[in-house]
This record gives C-alpha cells, sequence and structure tokens, in this order.
C-alpha cells in the first residue's frame, strides 16, 4: 500500500491505522476489564471507576488530535 | 398553591420563552433550502456544541438512562460510555463530513450517499431506514416527557398531555425557523439542562451524606448494581453489545446528528463542538447514572423504572422550585431532539425522496414547502406510537433498550457511509442491498424476539449487512470515476487541514 503515495502520504495513512488501532484497543478493554478482571469487584472502585478512567483517556486521545486541525481555506 | 400549579406555570414560561427565542431566530432566517435545514453552514462552535448536547442528549439520559441504572446497575454507565467513546470516531468522520459537505452542498447524509455512489436509489434506501426507525426514537422522547409530567405534577398531569405539549412543541419549534430556531432553542436549554441536573444532584448527595458516605451506602444497600453482568444477571456480554453496538456508531448511524456535521461554519468551530461536547457528555453521562444510583437508594422497589427521575424530584428533600426546573430542562433537551428529528426527516423526505425519486424537476422553493409539510405529518406518527408504547411495561418497552432498538435500524446503514469514505470498490448495489436486508433481519427479530445464540437484532442485522455490502460490492461495477474524485479530494484536503 505505501508504495502508491508519496512519503507525505504515508505518514498520513500511518496516522489513520494508528487512530483506527487505538479505537479499537479501547473497545476491546471495554469488554475485557468490566466482564473479566473486575466481574467480582462490587464496589465503586470497579468497573463505574475503570469506565470512568477509561472514558476520559478515550477524550483525551480525541483533544490531542483535534488540537492539531489548522484552518482550511474554502 | 398545589405542585400542578407550579408545573403548568413554569411549562407556560418554557413556552413562552422557547417561542421567543425561535421567533428572534427567524429574524435572522434567509431563503433557500441550505438556509432553513442547515442555517446556511454558519453556525458558530459555542451554539454547534450545546446544539449537538441537546440533541444527542434528552429524555433518554435524566428518565432512560437514569431507568436502566435503576434497574440494572453500572452496566449502563459502561452502555452510555461506550456511545461517549465511540465519539473519537468523530476525528475521522467530523472532518470528512464538513469538507465534502462545503465542496458538493450536500443539504442531507443521504445525499452524500446518493453523489458518492452515482445513484439515488443509495440515499433513497437511506432516507427510508432513517423514516422507520427515527420514529420510535422520536416516540420515546415524548414517553418521557410524559412519564416526566405526570411524575413530577403527582399524577394530575396524565402521560398524554405530556406527550401532546412535547409534540405541539417540536413541531413549532422546527417550523418557525428551521435549524436556527432549533439549534438556538438547543443551546439555551442545554445549558438548562446541565446546569439544574448538577444542582439536583448536588442536593441528592448531600442528603446522603457527601459522595463518601452515598457510595458507602451504595456498596452496602446495591453491591449487585455495581458490577457486571449484575447480581441480576442483566448485563451479559450479549445485552451489552446489543445495545452498544448502535450506540457505539450513533454519530454517523442518525441523520439528525450526523446532519450537524455539515453546519459548523469553520475548522475552529469544528474543533469547539466536538471538544464542548465530549466535555459536556462526560459530565452530563455521570450525572444521570448517579441519580440512578441515588434513586436506588432513595425511591426503592419502582415497577416502572423509567419513573425513578420523577419521583426523585417529587421527593421533599428537593425544593419544588427546582424540580421544576429540571423537569423543565428535561422536557426542552427531549423536545430539542425530536424537533431536530422532525427537521432531517423532512430534509430527508424533501431532497432525498421528493427531489431524489418523486419529482426531479420540483423547485427550490417547491422542495422547501414539502420538506414543511412533512414536520406535522412525521409528529403526528411519532405521537401515536407513543401513545401506544407508553402503555406498556417491561424492559422491551423501557426508554433506554426502545431507543438502542431504534438504533439498531439505522446502524444498518453505517457499512455505506464507512464505505463512502475509505472504500472505493463500494457500490451502489452492495449499499442498498446491505441497508434493506440488514433492517429486515432486525426487524424481524425485533417483532419475533428471536435471538438465536443470544445475540441482539442489530447484533445479528450489522453482521448480515456487513457481509453483503463487501460479498455484492465485490460481484458489482463501483463508480469507479465519482470514487476517484470523492476520495482523493478528501485526501488532499485533509493533508492541508492535518485532519486524520
Amino acid at each position: 500500500m505505501a508504495v502508491k503515495y508519496l512519503p507525505g502520504e504515508v505518514l498520513k495513512v500511518s496516522k489513520l491505522a494508528w487512530g483506527w488501532t487505538w479505537f479499537g484497543f479501547l473497545l476491546a478493554l471495554d469488554i475485557a476489564i468490566p466482564w473479566y478482571v473486575l466481574t467480582n469487584v462490587e464496589k465503586m472502585s470497579g468497573a463505574f471507576l475503570f469506565w470512568t478512567i477509561w472514558v476520559v483517556v478515550a477524550i483525551i486521545s480525541a483533544f490531542i488530535i483535534l488540537l492539531k486541525w489548522r484552518g482550511v481555506e474554502e | 398553591m398545589s405542585a400542578t400549579f407550579w408545573v403548568w406555570l413554569g411549562i407556560a414560561i418554557y413556552i413562552a420563552v422557547g417561542l421567543g427565542i425561535a421567533l428572534m431566530a427567524r429574524r435572522q432566517l434567509g431563503v433557500g433550502v441550505s438556509e432553513f435545514f442547515l442555517a446556511n453552514r454558519r453556525v458558530g462552535g459555542f451554539v454547534s456544541a450545546l446544539s449537538y448536547s441537546a440533541t444527542t442528549y434528552s429524555a433518554f439520559m435524566m428518565v432512560g438512562l437514569v431507568g436502566l441504572t435503576y434497574f440494572t446497575g453500572v452496566g449502563a454507565l459502561g452502555f452510555e460510555l461506550t456511545y461517549l467513546c465511540g465519539m473519537f470516531m468523530m476525528v475521522f468522520f467530523l472532518p470528512r463530513f464538513w469538507l465534502v459537505g462545503r465542496k458538493y452542498g450536500y443539504v442531507s447524509p443521504m445525499e452524500l450517499l446518493s453523489d458518492r455512489y452515482q445513484n439515488k436509489g443509495v440515499g433513497a434506501t437511506a432516507a427510508i431506514l432513517a423514516l422507520v426507525f427515527l420514529v420510535p426514537y422520536g416516540a420515546v422522547q415524548l414517553m418521557g416527557v410524559g412519564y416526566l409530567m405526570y411524575g413530577v405534577s403527582g399524577g394530575a398531569i396524565p402521560v398524554v398531555a405530556g406527550i401532546i405539549i412535547a409534540v405541539v412543541c417540536a413541531i413549532a419549534w422546527s417550523s418557525i425557523a428551521g435549524l436556527r430556531s432549533v439549534a438556538w432553542t438547543d443551546a439555551f436549554q442545554a445549558l438548562i439542562m446541565i446546569v439544574t441536573s448538577a444542582a439536583v444532584l448536588g442536593v441528592v448527595v448531600a442528603a446522603l451524606g457527601g459522595f463518601g458516605s452515598f457510595f458507602s451506602r451504595l456498596e452496602e444497600a446495591t453491591p449487585g448494581l455495581l458490577t457486571v453482568p449484575a447480581a441480576s444477571g442483566a448485563w451479559n456480554i450479549n445485552m451489552f453489545i446489543g445495545l452498544a453496538l448502535p450506540w457505539l456508531f450513533f454519530l454517523i448511524s442518525n441523520p439528525q446528528v450526523s446532519q450537524r456535521l455539515f453546519i459548523p461554519k469553520s475548522v475552529t468551530a469544528m474543533k469547539q463542538m466536538l471538544g464542548g461536547f465530549l466535555i459536556f457528555g462526560f459530565i452530563y453521562t455521570l450525572i444521570s447514572v448517579l441519580w440512578g444510583f441515588g434513586a436506588t437508594l432513595l425511591v426503592p422497589g419502582l415497577e416502572n423504572a423509567d419513573l425513578a427521575t420523577p419521583k426523585l424530584l417529587s421527593l421533599t428533600m428537593i425544593p419544588t422550585g427546582l424540580a421544576i426546573v429540571v423537569m423543565i430542562g428535561i422536557t426542552a433537551a427531549a423536545i430539542s431532539t425530536i424537533d431536530s428529528i422532525l427537521l432531517t426527516l423532512s430534509s430527508v423526505w424533501a431532497r432525498d425522496i421528493h427531489k431524489g425519486l418523486i419529482n426531479r424537476r420540483v423547485s427550490e422553493k417547491g422542495e422547501l414547502r414539502v420538506g414543511q409539510w412533512v414536520i406535522p405529518i412525521m409528529a403526528v406518527i411519532a405521537f401515536v406510537f407513543a401513545w401506544w408504547a407508553a402503555g406498556k411495561t417491561g424492559l422491551s418497552f423501557m426508554i433506554a433498550p426502545l431507543s438502542a432498538a431504534a438504533s439498531a435500524g439505522l446502524l444498518m446503514a453505517v457499512p455505506t457511509i464507512f464505505g463512502a469514505f475509505f472504500w472505493k470498490r463500494a457500490t451502489a448495489l452492495g449499499a442498498m442491498v446491505s441497508c434493506i436486508a440488514g433492517a429486515i433481519v432486525v426487524l424481524i427479530f425485533q417483532i419475533t424476539g428471536w435471538r438465536p445464540i443470544g445475540w441482539w437484532p442489530g447484533t445479528w442485522g450489522f453482521i448480515v449487512c456487513v457481509i453483503l455490502f463487501v460479498g455484492v460490492s465485490l460481484f458489482t461495477r463501483p463508480p469507479k470515476d465519482k470514487a476517484e474524485e470523492f476520495i482523493g479530494y478528501l485526501r488532499e484536503a485533509l493533508k492541508k487541514g492535518n485532519f486524520i
């Protein structure tokens, strides 16, 4: 795939791929941790705390990307 | 004076203020379809963020999610936060929708699909999907308003009266100035929603002795609600995926929100819209779930969990004035979702069905007139559905599962949307066959209650949909020139804006 694009475009494809991979990883944690690691923890420090921290990580990830956006001429 | 009097007074003030805002918005209304349905793509970041928030978060949150938490526990938090995590995909889709919307002048997401696949049938298929499945979603908002007014007034205001008030307001807000009146009223109400709901949470937590004491009591009284699959077994993985999968792709599958991706006036406004929404969503979700947990301690044993919020608000510890303001905030949020749905459906009908299939030569004025007629018609259909469903009980007729069921149908457009942006080999026939077959699977499974190996209708429908989309596309001819031009344009434009 990389040979079809100029060097700059290879980087763009790579960023996109990294973005999707990171998102997939977050989704895997969404199920794996509450159902398989914290399933017997009947406390607020269990699934409740996990999901709260987990989504904060997702939000920060989105901010890191969107803060790099810059204006484009119409 | 009785609580009922104050509730009616609050509703009257709400309607007057909403009407005032909508009429102010009308003074800025220009001419044309793009102006009416998209505010001419000139909406600022602050209003975009609040409007997106109010459209997304509605009766579902403060009534439906509270009820689901009350009934099933912490899995409800995971389910709703999965949606918020799905908003990460906005970093891919927001710039893409926004860029092609400006370049090609799309009014609806369905028009985008028709153009990209070079086939009006694709847009029409996605439009019919939206018309079929957004009605129940709109109806649950009406149910939320009905339950809320019934509960806060102590039963003096019947559920159906609340539903009628919501229908009339939604028709007015969406008809007066199109997206301008919808966005302005949304923004105002979103602020009320978050401030007042946080205030009530503060009162509830204070009454329970602060967060530490609240959490300790929760762990002692209902430990089974703090884990998944929960003591009742409600949150098995199949249910979680069945509910969360449609929610995960909500941002592109639901046209009333994906249409909003066309409206920010600049890249800065886009950033503010997404950033503002993420913060709003995080806070509002936590408030809703904590309300649900608070209700398990303060109003235990309810038969209909969707009444948890109204019962919480009717407790003596909540000042009547605050309860009524919160009720109005939630009511307004529900109405802001319905009016957005009505507006989107009217644009979809006018542009993608009437102009796309029935009368291709219709003037812009005629197209707008058709769209405006569709608003009350769709509202009446949603009203009838809400009236019917409000009398039922059980998990299937709770607001949260009903909302997710509606989104399960809309989920069938997701492969088509992904293909439009990321797969040049995707074809119109693949898109149409996958949408139709997936929707039929969802409807059959939904109506019969059939869940082979425990998987939910949306899960089965999505699997069938993806297989058909890829399979049929590989055996049919793609619109090669358009795909090259569309994706090629995006590749260049994305690079310029440092988007990914």
